[in-house]
């Protein structure tokens, strides 16, 4: 029997909900068909989109129940990296439900999914109002998940309008509510720092509450607020120092030390002050965690000085018993300090080295990674060697290490070895190759590690390498030929070289510039004509040069030649070179041209040529090329020095008319001369290639009086003087120049020396060396110790913008930083400012509606002239004051 | 203090169980560092140490059982102090729940969240560091919402 009324499904479904009933997916239920729909991926994305939509219709639904439930299905979705930021309407429903169940997980939600939407941020910020004001006694819960909700999404209005009912809540009897006020009205002076100066002793008078936990929320406030802006609260230091001596909770101690880090940085008076009773908390510590945060207040907070070696020593005792203990952790976590304590002074760490030499042999990989940032500091010419030994033996995939017996298999991943080979590079040519004893070994090493970096895959590794050959080749004279025989055995190795485009472009440049000292230039030569081909254009483009200067030490090396021989060189060569005009990159097309064409002119000098010598062309023009300086090395940053130094006159022509009409007489009488000495003519031509204003000078020069020549000479020293694009020295480099070209009875050495500031000073203790060797410092150019600061600078500062650009986009912006707590007068100015550029306004918008006004009943096209006018002007007043005002803020940072 | 960029509890398998950002990252950048951390943090070997360098942070992981529980934080910040925080997380957690296992945490994973809010505030900025007062607000906040439910019921 029926009855006449059967209720659908669907209403009975009404009916059970007030009984927390409803037959919609619970969470459970999601959970669980997780669960059971995960065999396949696809089963389960299908399972989990229909579950979506449902969420979709059910939080559409009037039901609260209903609606929290899916809220929550999609928080949980959101784990699953679901989006749920387009549900945040309906989480702001539920928020504002009255029942504590919704609203819980109605501000859960809030704070999982509001993070950037503004509009809804607004729309909650009423919502905040509400909850914060509702203050009945029993309601504490509430309240305190508002606070905690309004922590996670504060804006700079909410901040105003909110914090006076913050402030009112410091007060309130309940602790809780008490600790939660303050909690969240560290967010709220983030965005509105005026409410901090405006309340600063209400707020401090809660470092003096009697409930811990609210002590310690407060000073975390203030340790993280001095992390933004230390300057208003080192007048607490007094208090802070009382509670630091007072309290014993370890967690209030660890905050406290860190407010001390954050304020010695600003106040260096407190060093003295609070230094000791640091080491005395460090002594009488047994948490591990405070002794940590000690040694990091010390170092940190600037409070380590570096001469203080007793309070160095103190630190570096508790970190030796960290690196020695069994915990991973915290040798990990010496090691970082190891380092910046070494920082500091190098000289404290020093002794240290066997416990780091030990720590490379670590278990675990990070730690051997982070000693390696250790290893300048301990490093000398004693342990130099075995440390690179011990470095060199965990180029292997898996390294065995025993502990208690039991053997340990350590994959080592690539990242860990190219870090090790660019450590090894740093640590071996530090300071000039102040810690390199024997040259051989480092030769050999450099190779080696050629040799073993093919397999590792990483792009920076083989110019690093390349880097420290070339540097070898350049600054120690001594090791040349044997660096050279390793070069050439390593060119040797095809299928090798062909790996490390950055050690062969450099190897390259090394042969080419030192060829005089390889053996068998002609058969290099062939092996360079038949590979280049293969390079890319990086190395092609050293290649090509590289391959013109062996051919110019090859042709006159020794006297009796061949000529024959140079002859089908020379014509191989053209051939070669002919090959990379039409290369697509435009360095190595431009190189392979220019020596394309003067390999031609040698080549029809040789075939006029009847005489057994070389042509002029080989034997004296081109070495010219190449060898009128020995390179040096010099000090990097150098030509940044000089262009910072430029100060031109644009106007001014490079040449005066004077020296124009000269140039022009010079010309004349050069071509009037008919040349009869075909190859030496074409000398003059090239010499006047290679500086065509010197040489047009130099032959006039010739024909003139000693009277005139010293008169132009010192118009030209002058003009030098004035001019950046000469370097300046003591001595004269007009003198150089000619000394160095005309070979004069001016005493050479003298001005050789003088060109750049050579300081060959080896500075080494030779009676540690086993091969005496002498290596050449970088060479300093105007004033270059400075230099190298400057260099370094720039490149702190570099990595210093790029910190902060990475802090500015990681936290949410907060205006505290830049605020300035101090000066309320300055504050008031800025107010007025402010009031001033209301008025402004006003008084644009009266005086618009006026001309409106008065212009009604002229043409159409001059009222919107002047209104563009007007408009232009009124945007650019405000902002002028803006400016003025920035101006004043910036003044007071 | 300890300030911290997220927190997550990964199981084994690498899946999230527990996620809160206290910074905001857009959604790429959330995807990248969860999977980015989830192969490095379960890759890592149970002798090393439990702080690894990432991006231009720091992550001080451990492991509980099945559960990865992983904080980033700042680089400056102290990494002793950060596994004592995870280590509050947990004992609060096992004595809410009773001897929690990963079940718990799935199934009452809104529960978890209120427990970590209790502990963490204010973008991992600050710790209450008493597990009692954790746990005597949660009771009261259970309380109440069971209080309303009942009201919700007998209206």
């Amino acid at each position: 029997m029926t009855s006449i009324y059967t209720p659908t499904a669907d209403e009975v479904k009404q009916r059970l909900r007030p009984f927390g009933l409803f037959f919609e997916k619970s969470l459970k239920d999601l959970i669980k068909g997780i669960r059971s729909h995960s065999k396949t991926p696809e089963q389960l994305c299908d399972f989990l989109t229909n579950v979506l939509s449902e969420c979709r219709e059910e939080v559409k639904n009037s039901d609260f129940n209903l609606k929290t439930n899916a809220i929550l299905k999609l928080i949980y979705l959101e784990m699953y990296g679901f989006d749920m930021s387009w549900a945040n309407f309906h989480v702001l429903e539920v928020m504002s439900s009255n029942k504590f169940q919704h609203k819980r997980v109605g501000y859960l939600a809030a704070s999982q999914s509001f993070h950037k939407d503004s509009d809804i941020l607004m729309l909650a910020t009423n919502l905040l109002k509400k909850d914060l004001k509702y203050n009945v006694n029993n309601d504490t819960v509430r309240i305190g998940i508002a606070l905690s909700g309004l922590s996670t999404i504060v804006t700079p209005e909410l901040a105003h309008d909110i914090c006076e009912d913050l402030f009112l809540m410091l007060s309130s009897s309940k602790p809780y509510i008490r600790k939660k006020a303050v909690t969240a009205l560290f967010k709220v002076f983030l965005q509105y720092p005026e409410a901090l100066r405006d309340n600063f002793d209400n707020f401090i008078s809660r470092l003096e509450d009697d409930d811990l936990s609210v002590v310690s929320a407060t000073v975390s406030v203030i340790c993280e607020l001095s992390k933004h802006n230390p300057h208003p609260f080192v007048q607490l230091s007094p208090i802070l120092y009382q509670m630091l001596i007072k309290v014993d909770n370890n967690w209030v101690i660890i905050r406290l030390l860190k407010l001390f880090t954050n304020l010695s940085q600003v106040e260096p008076k407190l060093r003295v002050k609070i230094l000791p009773n640091v080491l005395e908390l460090m002594d009488s510590t047994s948490a591990i965690s405070v002794v940590y945060e000690s040694i990091n207040c010390i170092v940190k907070g600037n409070m380590l000085e570096s001469d203080d070696y007793d309070t160095a020593v103190a630190c570096l005792d508790k970190l030796h018993d960290f690196c020695t203990s069994n915990d991973p952790n915290l040798r990990y976590i010496s090691c970082a300090l190891f380092y910046k304590i070494g920082k500091i002074n190098t000289d404290f760490i020093s002794n240290f080295d066997s416990l780091i030499i030990k720590l490379l042999q670590d278990v675990d990989v990070s730690i051997r990674s982070k000693t390696l940032e250790l290893l300048e500091g301990i490093i000398d010419d004693d342990n130099i060697i075995d440390v690179v030994q011990i470095l060199l033996k965990q180029l292997v995939d898996v390294d065995k290490i025993k502990i208690y017996e039991q053997e340990f298999n350590i994959e080592i991943p690539d990242t860990y070895k190219s870090k090790m080979i660019h450590t090894i590079c740093k640590i071996t040519a530090m300071n000039n190759y102040a810690n390199i004893g024997d040259f051989k070994w480092y030769c050999i090493l450099l190779f080696d590690l050629c040799v073993v970096s093919q397999d590792i895959h990483d792009k920076t590794l083989d110019p690093k390498l390349g880097e420290q050959i070339r540097n070898l080749m350049i600054k120690v004279p001594d090791m040349r030929i044997q660096t050279m025989d390793q070069i050439v055995k390593l060119m040797g190795k095809c299928d090798l070289i062909k790996q490390l485009p950055g050690v062969l472009k450099e190897s390259l440049w090394s042969i080419g510039e030192y060829s005089s000292l390889l053996d068998d230039s002609k058969d290099f030569m062939h092996l360079l004509i038949q590979n280049t081909k293969y390079y890319n254009s990086a190395v092609q483009q050293i290649a090509l040069p590289a391959i013109l200067k062996i051919y110019s030490n090859w042709c006159n090396q020794s006297g009796g030649f061949d000529l024959e021989e140079v002859k089908t060189m020379t014509q191989e060569l053209i051939v070669f070179m002919e090959f990379f005009i039409t290369s697509k990159e435009f360095e190595v097309q431009e190189r392979a041209s220019e020596e394309f064409e003067f390999l031609r002119l040698c080549l029809d000098s040789l075939n006029e040529e009847n005489c057994d010598s070389l042509p002029l062309l080989i034997s004296e023009v081109l070495p010219s090329f190449f060898k009128l300086f020995e390179l040096q090395p010099i000090i990097g940053g150098t030509q940044r020095k000089l262009q910072s130094n430029v100060d031109m006159d644009w106007n001014k022509p490079f040449l005066t008319e004077q020296e124009l009409e000269e140039m022009m007489v010079v010309e004349d009488t050069y071509e009037d001369t008919p040349s009869e000495d075909n190859s030496e003519n074409e000398n003059e031509e090239f010499q006047s290639g290679i500086d065509a204003n010197y040489d047009i000078a130099y032959k006039y020069e010739s024909n003139m009086t000693t009277e005139e020549q010293e008169a132009i000479q010192e118009r030209r020293r002058q003009e030098r003087v004035e001019n950046p694009f000469y370097l300046q020295d003591e001595e004269d480099p007009v003198k150089q120049q000619q000394s160095l070209l005309e070979l004069s009875d001016r005493n050479a050495s003298e001005s050789k020396t003088s060109i750049v500031k050579l300081s060959t000073n080896s500075k080494l203790k030779g009676k540690r060396r086993k091969f005496k060797v002498r290596v050449i410092s970088d060479a300093i150019i105007v004033g270059g110790s400075q230099d190298q600061e400057e260099s370094s600078e720039h490149s702190e500062r570099q990595s210093l913008s790029s910190s902060t650009h990475n802090v500015i986009t990681l936290q949410t912006k907060n205006k505290l930083g830049s605020f300035d707590f101090s000066r309320l007068e300055d504050y008031k100015k800025e107010s007025e400012a402010k009031g001033d550029i209301q008025k402004l306004r006003d008084k644009f918008a009266r005086l618009e509606l006026e001309g409106q006004r008065a212009e009604e009943p002229v043409e159409e096209v001059i009222v919107i002239k002047k209104k563009k006018k007007k408009s232009s002007k009124k945007s650019k007043d405000p902002s002028k004051i803006k400016k003025k005002k920035d101006s004043t803020n910036f003044d007071l940072n | 203090m300890s300030k911290i960029k997220y927190l997550l509890l990964l199981s084994r398998q690498g899946k999230v169980r527990l996620i809160r950002w206290y910074r905001s990252y857009d959604q790429r950048e959330k995807a990248l560092i969860l999977r980015e951390i989830t192969t490095t943090v379960l890759s890592r070997k149970p002798r090393m140490c439990n702080i690894l360098e990432y991006q231009d942070h720091k992550i001080v992981y451990k492991r509980y059982a099945s559960l990865f529980f992983i904080c980033g934080i700042s680089p400056e910040d102290n990494e002793l102090l950060t596994l004592e925080i995870i280590h509050r997380f947990v004992e609060s957690m096992d004595r809410y729940f009773g001897n929690v296992c990963e079940l718990d945490i799935i199934f009452n994973f809104s529960r978890a969240y209120n427990i970590l809010d209790e502990l963490i505030m204010c973008d991992g900025a600050f710790v209450e560091s008493s597990k009692t007062s954790i746990l005597t607000s949660m009771a009261i906040m259970d309380s109440v919402e069971s209080n309303d439910s009942l009201e919700k019921v007998l209206s």
